[in-house]
């Protein structure tokens, strides 16, 4: 019943509904990839910088060596969301328990952690991620690793904000005097309860994720290996004067794709918090 | 009366600066802890990078000169045990010793010196435009809620805070220079002739719109949740109590209390909008410390990499007491926070 | 032959909302002379304060309006005038003091800026002139030292003192009708008594006509000449303050006077004498609104809504089983 009165909320929200569809979308495009295309899709398959339309083998035109821009496309998607996914994964594994800690113990540990906030929200985060990739070495776990540490400040403090405010309720005092140690309070009582608002912010945290690769991949940082959707941009920057489509159809993928996260935030938020409107 | 006047006055201000230069010592104290913070984390990924100390600081093998290899190893200390080479590291970075860059033959403090202004110009004019369109943006919206300017705001703000500002700026590249030829494709100034100030203000139009509009869409979203929420409170009813009309009350009640929640913000931000500076620079040459940081990364010019996080993070440290000041000028509840 | 200040004829305040109409004021009439004081009494959700606001003007518009009657003031009906004409009388005519003045007062702007903006909207003062004028009526609220408070910001004063520069703001125009919606409530004991007599002397130097909102029944004996009660919207009784607390016709003013605590008796459960809570506007029983909490309550009380009567002079009450009394 909770679960349903969950969706109601979540799909009344007809912007939240629209980007999860999208999302699912390119989700389902990506994981289907291999099967839409099976030939490698940077492999030359057809003449140089063929513009959208002009040949219908190629919807999407081709790009400066050839390349089948929607098989590229495609391809590309799957590295985007997996980078966008694990490094949020990441931000939230770190953020969540840097929070709970500082939340639940307070003190100086509290005042440890949050010293440590202000240290990760004091360097570029960008500059960071890069100096990070360029000398442990620019492969998709590295990257992933970059920007998970760049990103979690804001789910720690969020989750220290849920856990100042739960760990002197009644049910916690309870399970505190039948002898429940803090490992098991943090994790079994106040954490199911502080998650929601911290669900809301990761899901933010995928799309600026997102964003995060694309700009290392842009500047020509990511792993060479993968095509993700920020070099198509990087690639295609050269030939703006001729054929600006090369970068505008990735982007918009981007624009896209970042968009229907941030839909589904809101909705995310106003389905789960309806107090936590605007926040 | 007029003596009066002036003498209330000029207390209040005396008092206000006492609290400014307080909480200008303390904010400068906290600076150190996290200065030392960003050198410690520095530290750990010189000793994470493959190699040994001295590679990196020597920017991979560039140097065989072997006095000054010597002197490098001297300088860090690299037999030493790992607690002194950090103490070591600190205190070259102490006396501004970030190394030196082989590919610019100067030391790298210099290098970065050299790009420092631009980039600052760009964080600096992409900062009063987002603010300056975005609190505009977010007032319009939230006195005219739920009509067509309300939803025109939240539209575009939905797509600026979505779309990337690399790419945002190629496109507006096609649009503004390659197609319409308004604007500069890219660069600070004309080649040759160029350089005067409107030169410069016409080359920074782009980019700073590409850097800016992402952050004006954030300040349009939180200012207009803002102003909705300041509008509730009971002071804007007693001042339309008072007689005075909704624009008034709007401007000279809510504007400056629903400020305080995008000042906040622009503060966390700062570190954000310097790195997103960087990205800027690469796609419109602008010669700021970007061009010299791909250069260093490609390269492996680990020092100059070092060198541009540190003191970055000393702009954005710096930046983040101007926005606290500015923060207590609007605020005076806050003396110290 | 000079005008009443005040007023309000059948006075009618609609909630348009998703969950319905809901009837806050019901055809309200009452009128306040110059130097009187009329309490306008009742539990919170009873109308009371969204009365004040619709003689303000002030309501939130979506969801309130007014759909009828009228307010005059000076013998001039406002209701039907434009937010532009109601810029010259909120402040100038009507002054408004709330209940908490903490929170009534920008936090961000120093108390002369706050006075004298009144001053200058409703005057050619300027910035100057303002500020002494602020500087004036701050002692004559009797602000201590208040030369020196002119710059304070609200944080920095306590509870009584914004109370104080709230009654500034509100009389700095002389206005010749003065609205004050629970003014003591967040107040000290000891402040509140002062903030009273406050009220009654300033009252009594301009003969301002004073509509004085509270749950207080102990302030109403204190300050009111006349007494107005209302329940869901509509006035229930109304008798001069000192006929009242003799002898309360209407059951729910008896239950209050008898839920008022006597000096001395610890304050707290405060309306343990009327059973039941005030029924949400939106589900409002179909005869008497207070039928369902009423112990003389009848058959018939349910099936019809009692209009107001004179049982005796000077005195209106709505309610059957006084009516059947008298008759």
């Amino acid at each position: 019943m909770e679960r349903f009165a969950f969706l109601r909320r979540f799909t009344r929200n007809r912007g939240a509904l629209i980007g999860a569809l999208l999302i699912l979308l390119v989700t389902v495009t990506a994981l289907a990839a291999p099967l839409l295309f099976p030939t490698d899709p940077l492999r030359m398959v057809g003449p140089p910088e063929l513009w959208p339309g002009e040949d219908p083998a190629f919807p999407l035109g081709t790009d400066s060596l050839g390349r089948d821009m929607l098989a590229m496309l495609v391809h590309g998607a799957r590295a985007t969301l997996l980078i966008g996914l694990f490094a949020s994964a990441m931000a939230t594994l770190i953020g969540v328990s840097v929070g709970a800690i500082a939340g639940y113990f307070g003190g100086w540990i509290d005042e440890a952690a949050m010293r440590a906030v202000e240290l990760f929200q004091t360097i570029p985060n960008l500059i960071f991620v890069l100096t990070i990739v360029v000398i442990l070495g620019s492969t998709l776990h590295n990257i992933v690793i970059a920007i998970g540490i760049v990103s979690w400040t804001p789910i720690a403090r969020m989750t220290r904000a849920e856990f100042l405010a739960l760990r002197d309720r009644e049910f916690v005092q309870a399970c505190r005097s039948m002898g429940m140690h803090a490992p098991g309070i943090i994790v079994r009582e106040i954490l199911p309860n502080a998650l929601p608002p911290v669900i809301v912010l990761s899901s933010l945290v995928v799309a600026s994720a997102i964003l995060f690769e694309s700009a290392v991949s842009f500047l020509g940082l990511g792993d060479p290996n993968v095509a993700s959707w920020g070099r198509l941009v990087g690639d295609g920057r050269q030939l703006i004067r001729s054929s600006w489509y090369i970068c505008a159809i990735p982007g918009i993928a981007i624009m896209v794709t970042v968009l229907c996260l941030n839909l589904i935030g809101d909705g995310l938020n106003d389905a789960l918090n309806p107090k936590l409107r605007d926040r | 009366m007029a003596g009066q006047l002036s003498g209330a006055v000029s207390t209040r201000s005396s008092s206000r600066r006492a609290a400014t230069l307080r909480l200008l010592r303390r904010r400068l104290i906290q600076a150190v802890p996290l200065m030392l913070g960003v050198v410690v984390i520095n530290f750990v990924l010189i000793h994470l990078a493959p190699g040994n100390f001295l590679d990196v600081m020597t920017a991979e093998n560039q140097v065989s000169d072997p006095a000054t290899v010597e002197l490098l190893r001297r300088t860090y200390g690299l037999d030493d045990p790992t607690w002194l080479q950090l103490v070591k590291y600190v205190w070259a970075l102490l006396h501004l010793d970030f190394g030196f860059s082989y590919r610019q033959n100067m030391p790298v403090l210099q290098a970065i010196w050299v790009g420092l202004p631009a980039t600052l110009l760009l964080m600096l004019s992409s900062i009063t435009l987002a603010f300056a369109v975005g609190v505009s943006a977010g007032v319009v919206a939230s006195t005219k809620v739920r009509t067509l300017w309300d939803t025109v705001v939240s539209v575009a703000a939905m797509f600026f805070f979505a779309a990337p500002s690399f790419w945002l700026g190629i496109m507006m590249i096609v649009l503004f220079a390659v197609k319409l030829g308004w604007l500069p494709v890219g660069g600070m100034a004309t080649i040759g002739g160029g350089g005067g100030l409107l030169d410069i203000l016409h080359h920074l139009i782009l980019p700073t719109l590409a850097l800016g509009l992402f952050y004006a869409a954030i300040y349009a979203r939180v200012m207009r949740a803002s102003m909705l929420e300041v509008a509730q409170l009971d002071f804007v009813r007693t001042a339309r109590a008072k007689g005075l009309s909704r624009t008034r009350v709007t401007l000279s009640h809510v504007l400056r209390n629903a400020l305080l929640p995008v000042v906040t913000i622009l503060g966390v931000q700062m570190g954000t909008i310097l790195a997103g500076s960087v990205v800027i620079e690469s796609v419109f040459s602008w010669p700021g410390i970007g061009s010299l940081l791909f250069d260093s990364v490609s390269s492996r010019n680990y020092p100059v990499v070092l060198g541009i996080m540190v003191l970055g993070s000393l702009v954005v440290i710096a930046a983040n007491i101007a926005v606290d000041l500015v923060y207590m000028w609007l605020d005076p509840r806050i003396e110290i926070r | 032959m000079t005008a009443i200040p005040l007023e309000v004829r059948d006075l009618r305040t609609t909630l348009f909302t998703r969950r319905g109409e809901m009837k806050a004021v019901d055809g309200l009439s009452l009128s306040v002379g110059a130097g009187e004081t009329v309490a306008l009494v009742g539990e919170s959700g009873c109308g009371k304060s969204l009365s004040a606001l619709s003689i303000m003007r002030l309501l939130p518009d979506p969801p309130a309006r007014i759909v009828g009657g009228e307010v005059k003031l000076n013998g001039q009906d406002i209701v039907p005038l434009d937010e532009e004409a109601m810029l010259d009388i909120r402040g100038k005519e009507i002054g408004m003091i709330f209940q908490d003045p903490m929170s009534a007062l920008n936090p961000v702007v120093t108390i002369e800026k706050q006075i004298a903006e009144v001053v200058m909207a409703h005057s050619g003062l300027g910035r100057f002139q303002a500020r002494a004028r602020a500087h004036e009526l701050l002692e004559q609220v009797g602000m201590p030292d208040a030369g020196r408070r002119l710059d304070a910001y609200p944080h920095q004063l306590s509870g009584g003192m914004c109370q104080r520069v709230v009654i500034a703001m509100a009389i700095a125009c002389r206005p010749s009708v003065l609205i004050a919606d629970e003014p003591t409530t967040a107040l000290d004991v000891t402040v509140q008594a002062q903030v009273l007599a406050l009220l009654k002397r300033l009252q009594a130097e301009a003969g301002m006509a004073m509509i004085f909102i509270t749950h207080d029944l102990g302030v109403v004996a204190e300050t009111a000449d006349r007494v107005v009660v209302m329940y869901a919207g509509r006035k229930v009784e109304e008798a001069a303050v000192d006929d009242l607390f003799e002898e309360p016709l209407h059951p729910y003013t008896a239950g209050l006077i008898g839920a008022t605590p006597v000096p001395g008796a610890t304050r707290g459960d405060r309306l343990a004498d009327i059973p039941g809570m005030v029924p949400a506007l939106n589900a409002l029983p179909g005869g008497c609104a207070f039928a369902p909490r009423c112990s003389r309550a009848m058959e018939r009380c349910r099936r019809e809504k009692p209009s107001l009567t004179v049982p005796v002079a000077g005195r209106l009450v709505a309610c059957f089983a006084v009516a059947g009394e008298a008759a």
